[in-house]
């Protein structure tokens, strides 16, 4: 232990509750969350990394006793330690597993904020991450000003030079790999929403949704957050979109960089305050949003805050399921498989919504694929930073994925780049979407056909049908 | 701090060089760190840091492995998915951990034979899984069979629910291939072929607790998906009701695929779990009955189980309506042990067999014995086969404690030897009960025993301390002094 953590320890005894501890700083892993684990094993299966490397302490009850040990003083905050709390790929499959409920996930992001104190990330790693995760993903400005970097590079011909050059064989492989299945860029709702309060619902109006835009999901996937204001207004919600919502904060609390979480996080508790319902499209900012009392746990006025908040935050399938949307009329003739974004269906417990939404649409030939609920290896921005191991990841769900498909569904803008990554790699078909765009692509035609406009009548429905 | 790392280098040790060569670099796991979470398995309550972990490949490096420990006096033991309860998996004596999770593969299938056979490190549920399409089954599941290695189940015979009626891993297995402690690789029945003259090799081996070989690759007898089955839950205000309907539905000549028991604080903690079912909680027991077979008995043999339940004054009674309500049930069931960290932050679990019509009586002493040691005991358990399982809640961090849990679970042993049963069902002895052997076997019986391990382990090299009594006999203690001479002789 340097002298400098000595002193720490000596000015403020965070953990005064277990003298032993190695961890030195404030919102340190909870004890009451590692009480829960009795070490039984049922969640060796579903972890990723494990299946990968047969090696405990790259499993969930591994790691929870690895947080456990440091906290008993037997283990110090080191790079060994780092290693398996940084290589889990926060998917929550163990908490599905889990018959205890034990909150791995929490544990994870605690002690990562507890590594990321004692080690700072430093040189080149600590430049990209502050770069993304400090000066760009929290500010709308700078993202969209990202967004028209990339619009320019894919339209000025530069993409294509860059392309025909092979100026591409100097990146990594992985990086090589993300410049492939970079999507196309659009406008982001929040420039061509900039001056409308609300998005006014088609035909009468049922309620009114304030909607999460999302960081990259608006700069990268702009048309998806489109679909969604299609769907919610299609189906007689008015949408606001709060101006001072931010980045939801998952990529920092996945980096152990708790602090600039709750700064976000209570941006955002704040710019929704006046919502009733928060709708959001991406199951990662999803399951944060809802978790933001977790990151407050010692400071009760912004944890009632957050319990208040999340309690509001729903994913777009599971809010269209439970206020009922309009079935299309028109068919989509495609053979779909649906896969379980992991902070869908482990975080949000939301599997069924999704998959009935798709069996709604005529025309979907839907086919289930095993293990749907695995990770991809996505995870958050692990891709980039674990390449090697999220490239494995990715292999085993490839090998699930039916080969036959023509589409593949989800509800999880990582997820979709890293499958469009695994089906580039791999040489499959099947394009990738988000399950809320094929409603609308549905509703389009139906919009094109003249079966509705907004509301179908009675009689209209039935000559379509006849 | 690059002379550190180098300085580090020279230092490592001799036989970690020797292992990583065998293994490979990527196989072997040596620091510290990587090491702890090997210090003990689904039994926590003794730890114990292991020298290494390797992951070997095949059974070649399995056999080097072991070829290298024994000539170098190193202590060993093999590990899988670290799920046993007994504690058969710590490395009491800082052993060299072979692990053999990277061997899970599932390697021939002989639908017309009915076997398959697979590697040690494959996960039981995984063979049910893999050859369910066409309609067959692997029989013995315990309930940590979504996790838990048949290489492991091997090692501890294995039982499960399902065993009543069935039988436990013995009855299973066709034929092995093991590591013997000197590193020579031998097959046992290869063709898979049972009732070949001579001694019960494979019997002895199943069930040895890795204390006589290394088993590298089985063959199993794999069943036929019964034509129908039928689930039946059933709660009881007293547990003594439960209890005579248990023996009575055995007496009235049915043979149930799985007859299952919890108690009220065991139903506390499910409730409480990751799988609810939504039991009462006032009941004081719960019976979960299934009968499986030939569709046509199937249904008489639900109305004389729903007419014996009612006989002794059951509460509510209900057939499972279709097969996501009976998954429901059985997951509430089989992540039961696991569910009582949501009630309580460890738990020992003890494993009793008693005669089934002491079963009224036996559960009562164990209330007793919770009383006493003022701790909370759930029962969840095999009644059907009078396989016990009660599961005493304590704290670790409440000093003394942990010991006081110990000793109550030695009551439970006590109870149930008594009662004229065995100390063990399912979960094998490992480190746990190995003091508890004394309630069943003489010093005789129990030298006969170490002899017939002398036999395959002469040094006892591998899994040391394990199955039976720690030298406290002057025989043992003979054998210590006769094994220190024979190795400086060596």
């Amino acid at each position: 232990m340097s002298l400098k953590e000595k002193e720490l320890m000596k000015n403020s005894p965070p953990c005064s509750s277990n003298s032993l501890s190695n961890y030195l700083w404030e919102d340190h892993p909870d004890e009451e969350k590692w009480a829960d684990c009795v070490h039984c094993g049922m969640c060796l299966e579903s972890c990723p990394t494990y299946l990968e490397t047969g090696q405990e302490q790259h499993s969930p009850r591994g790691r929870v006793h690895l947080i456990k040990s440091v906290a008993e003083g037997k283990l110090e905050v080191n790079e060994q330690f780092m290693d398996p709390v940084f290589q889990c790929l926060d998917c929550r499959a163990c908490t599905t597993a889990c018959p205890a409920d034990v909150d791995v996930g929490g544990l994870i992001e605690e002690a990562r904020g507890q590594v990321r104190q004692a080690m700072p990330l430093k040189g080149v790693k600590r430049a990209v991450s502050s770069f993304f995760l400090k000066g760009i993903f929290p500010h709308q400005n700078r993202l969209q000003a990202a967004g028209g970097l990339l619009k320019f590079y894919q339209k000025s011909g530069l993409q294509k030079a860059v392309r025909s050059t092979g100026l591409l064989r100097i990146m990594p492989d992985h990086l090589v790999e993300m410049e492939a299945i970079m999507p196309e860029i659009h406008q982001s709702t929040h420039q061509k929403y900039k001056n409308v309060e609300i998005i006014p619902a088609k035909g009468s109006s049922k309620a009114q949704v304030a909607m999460l835009k999302g960081c990259i999901m608006d700069v990268m996937f702009s048309d998806i957050n489109q679909s969604t204001i299609n769907v919610l207004t299609h189906n007689g919600n008015d949408v606001v979109l709060p101006k001072k919502q931010t980045c939801c904060g998952a990529l920092h609390i996945h980096a152990g960089d708790r602090e600039t979480g709750k700064k976000l996080a209570k941006q955002n508790i704040e710019a929704f305050q006046d919502a009733e319902k928060v709708v959001v499209n991406a199951a990662g900012c999803g399951c944060a949003l809802k978790e933001y009392p977790e990151l407050f746990r010692h400071d009760p006025e912004w944890k009632a805050k957050a319990e208040a908040f999340s309690k509001k935050v729903e994913d777009i399938s599971k809010y269209l399921y439970d206020t009922g949307y309009e079935k299309p009329q028109s068919a989509i003739n495609k053979r779909i498989t649906y896969h379980d974004a992991c902070h869908l269906a482990h975080g949000q417990g939301v599997r069924h919504e999704p998959r009935q939404l798709l069996k709604d649409i005529p025309g979907v030939d839907y086919v289930e694929q095993p293990n749907a609920d695995t990770c991809c290896g996505s995870a958050g921005i692990y891709n980039i930073t674990n390449p090697e191991m999220a490239s494995a990841v990715l292999e085993r769900k490839m090998e699930n994925v039916p080969k036959d498909v023509e589409m593949i569904s989800m509800g999880n803008p990582g997820c979709m780049l890293q499958m469009a990554i695994g089906v580039q790699k791999y040489g499959r078909g099947g394009r990738i979407v988000h399950t809320v765009q094929l409603l609308d692509w549905a509703y389009q035609a139906d919009a094109k056909k003249g079966v509705n406009d907004g509301v179908i009548s009675e009689k209209e429905e039935s000559t379509d049908r006849s | 701090m690059v002379l550190l790392a180098k300085k580090k280098k020279a230092q490592i040790d001799p036989d970690i060089l020797a292992l990583t060569k065998i293994v490979g670099s990527k196989s072997i796991l040596h620091h510290k760190e990587d090491l702890l979470s090997y210090d003990c398995d689904g039994f926590t309550i003794h730890k114990a840091m292991p020298k290494a972990v390797i992951f070997p490949k095949n059974t070649d490096e399995v056999a080097a492995a072991v070829k290298y420990c024994a000539n170098h006096a190193i202590p060993f033991l093999a590990r899988g998915a670290g799920t046993g309860l007994s504690g058969g998996a710590i490395p009491l004596n800082n052993e060299v951990i072979i692990s053999l999770v990277k061997m899970k593969n599932l390697l021939s299938v002989d639908y017309e034979n009915r076997k398959a056979v697979v590697q040690p490190g494959f996960v039981n549920l995984k063979l049910t899984n893999s050859i369910s399409h066409k309609g067959y089954y692997y029989a013995p599941d315990p309930s940590s069979q979504y996790v838990c290695t048949i290489g492991g189940n091997v090692a501890e015979n294995a039982g499960g629910a399902h065993c009543l009626k069935y039988g436990v891993t013995t009855n299973h297995i066709l034929g092995l291939e093991v590591v013997l402690p000197d590193g020579e690789v031998i097959e046992i029945s290869p063709n898979g072929i049972l009732d070949t003259p001579g001694y019960d090799i494979l019997g002895i081996l199943t069930g040895s607790e890795g204390t006589l070989g290394i088993v590298t690759k089985i063959t199993v007898r794999i069943l036929k998906n019964p034509e129908a089955k039928k689930t039946v839950l059933a709660y009881f205000d007293r547990v003594e009701d439960g209890s005579h309907a248990v023996s009575d539905i055995i007496s009235a000549g049915i043979i149930p695929a799985a007859l299952e028991m919890m108690d009220q604080t065991a139903i506390e903690g499910v409730e409480a779990g990751a799988f609810p079912v939504g039991h009462p909680p006032d009941i004081e027991a719960l019976l979960l009955i299934e009968v499986d077979g030939i569709a046509e008995g199937i249904a008489e043999q639900i109305e004389q189980i729903l007419s014996v339940c009612e006989n002794h004054h059951v509460r509510d009674v209900k057939v499972a309506r279709d097969e996501k309500e009976r998954d429901r049930w059985w997951a509430n069931r089989k992540t039961g042990f696991g569910a009582m960290g949501a009630i309580s932050p460890d738990y020992l679990v003890q494993d009793g067999v008693i005669p089934r019509s002491k079963l009224p009586e036996v559960l009562k002493e164990i209330r007793n014995i919770s009383k006493e040691y003022s701790l909370r005991i759930a029962n969840i358990f095999h009644a059907g086969d009078g396989n016990l399982h009660p599961l005493i809640l304590f704290d670790s961090r409440i000093e003394g404690e942990t010991e006081k849990a110990l000793l109550a679970g030695t009551a439970c042993l006590k109870a149930c030897a008594d009662a004229g049963g065995s100390i063990t069902g399912e979960h094998g002895v490992g480190i746990e009960k190995k003091e508890e052997m004394r309630f069943i076997f003489s010093d005789e019986e129990l030298e006969a025993q170490t002899a017939i391990r002398d036999v395959f382990n002469p040094h006892n090299l591998l899994n040391q301390g394990k199955l039976f009594p720690t030298p406290s006999r002057c025989m043992d203690i003979k054998k210590v002094v006769n094994e220190t001479s024979l190795t400086k002789s060596t």
